[in-house]
């Protein structure tokens, strides 16, 4: 998970890179660090370094870990011979390596071999059977063959071994989303604020999939996660704030004749909507208007 | 209702929801369809005029759903343009299925646009396009039948679809 620090880091140098202004190296290196995705980039920056006998001999033992990385990356954009050269010349290097066994099996995986390439996490599982890597593999095998509960399955045995690895709960938590068990969704987003309860991200998603979820229960609690994640932003989030008008308007709705709530309730709406409105003359002026109208429709009924 | 009910996929609309899916390759992506209905009852023509990408995560929840869908309503409705439909592409090369999100998200759309459409892209046909080969359209259109059903509809090749013309190489570099 990057910060928008990082990211905008890595775009800025993705930029630079593109347009042939060098930092083609560090580009990468962030890339890897942050564990980020951009397999077309890394394939075609990745293969003009390698190509170029001068540039290759100049990484020293670099090399070898950006033959990996390109390995990955030529699987992801479906490029396999490439793949397939890459690891060729890991294996002469590193015979007997279990790590190229990895990407032998992953070859095999993005070559659709399914079975084979689950016979071949097997047996490196028996090897070292902590091995992350593999685990996780196996999740995303089940779940590139439209077999969603076992990808569920795999990824429940997965964290009880290794409750600490955050990125499986957050795709443990997509997937829930995207079959539509927004509790069990909730849950995983429970764990990741119990883990790192300062990261907005993980407030923020927790609260969207309660309001979705609905009750009034559920929808007064996301306006306290919506309501963190903007402290913890320092206001900054623009979702959040317009997560406690929906919140506010939708408990409204719910709660009809009973103004227990109504002061409060009132005070933090118009404290948000003076903050958007502050928001969006900033960065988007044009929009202010379309901003009062959804607002309106917002408080009018509440 | 005299002719039967036609549905026009512009140029602005169709170009925009490819951008999009082709811009977001490892995630779902899906937005709304906006235009309006016309020809009266003898001609009934649904004209997809243009197209408003929304999401490329995260696609289940209702919260940035909402607000989208409400500042969309407002900012198009001041133009003419309805909401008619709504667009999805699925996250998997392969999954040329209808997912209960699309589903559901079409249903609400269809509460206020009885005659919604749903296109549903086919990721096979989108990954071909850089080569050019193939003009026919990348998607498959639904419609919502009484039995609440979303029904797939024959394309006849009559819409008003893309040539090969506008496949720019260099855009999908």
């Amino acid at each position: 998970m990057v910060t928008k620090t990082e990211e905008a880091q890595v775009n800025r140098l993705e930029n630079q890179v593109d347009n042939g202004g060098g930092g083609d190296w560090e580009y990468l290196c962030l890339v890897r660090k942050l564990k980020l995705r951009r397999s077309d980039k890394v394939l075609k920056h990745g293969l003009s370094i390698l190509n170029e006998p001068k540039k290759r001999s100049s990484l020293g033992p670099d090399e070898w870990t950006l033959y990996e990385q390109v390995a990955v990356a030529a699987m992801d954009c479906q490029c396999l011979d490439v793949a397939k050269d890459c690891i060729k010349i890991l294996q002469k290097k590193f015979p007997e390596s279990k790590r190229v066994g990895r990407l032998e099996a992953m070859l095999l995986e993005a070559k659709g071999s399914w079975a084979e390439a689950e016979k071949a996490y097997t047996s490196l599982l028996e090897d070292n059977p902590f091995d992350q890597v593999i685990h996780k593999r196996r999740a995303a095998m089940a779940k590139a063959q439209g077999n969603i509960s076992g990808a569920i399955e795999w990824l429940n045995k997965y964290l009880e071994i290794f409750m600490a690895d955050n990125d499986a709960w957050r795709e443990l938590a997509e997937i829930y989303v995207s079959l539509q068990m927004f509790k069990q969704a909730a849950f995983c987003y429970e764990e990741l604020i119990l883990s790192q309860p300062m990261t907005p991200l993980y407030h923020l998603a927790y609260a969207d999939v309660l309001y979705t979820l609905g009750g009034l229960e559920n929808l007064q609690t996301a306006k306290k996660y919506f309501a963190s994640t903007i402290d913890l932003t320092g206001g900054k989030n623009t979702r959040a704030l317009l997560g406690i008008c929906l919140c506010t308007f939708a408990i409204g709705q719910l709660t009809k004749g009973r103004n227990k709530e109504d002061k409060e309730n009132s005070d933090l709406q118009s404290l948000v909507a003076t903050a958007l409105e502050k928001d969006y003359k900033q960065r988007a002026p044009t929009k202010l208007s379309l901003l009062s109208s959804t607002l309106k429709s917002l408080k009018l009924s509440s | 209702m005299g002719g039967e009910l036609r549905y026009q996929v512009g140029q602005n609309a169709y170009i925009k929801l490819v951008l999009h899916a082709l811009k977001h390759k490892t995630s779902a992506v899906n937005g709304v369809l906006l235009g309006r209905l016309s020809g009266g009852d003898t001609n009934p023509v649904v004209e997809i005029t243009d197209s408003v990408p929304l999401f490329h995560s995260q696609i289940g929840l209702l919260p940035p759903l909402e607000i989208a869908l409400i500042q969309i309503e407002d900012y198009y409705g001041a133009q003419g343009l309805n909401i008619v439909g709504y667009y999805h592409a699925n996250e998997r090369f392969d999954d040329f299925e209808l997912g209960n999100v699309a589903k559901n998200v079409g249903d609400h759309i269809h509460r206020y646009f009885p005659q919604s459409a749903v296109l549903l892209l086919d990721n096979k046909k989108l990954a071909a396009l850089p080569k050019g080969k193939d003009g026919s359209p990348v998607m498959q259109l639904y419609t919502r039948e009484v039995s609440r059903t979303w029904k797939l509809v024959e394309s006849d090749g009559s819409s008003q679809l893309i040539s090969k013309d506008w496949l720019n190489p260099e855009l999908f570099k």
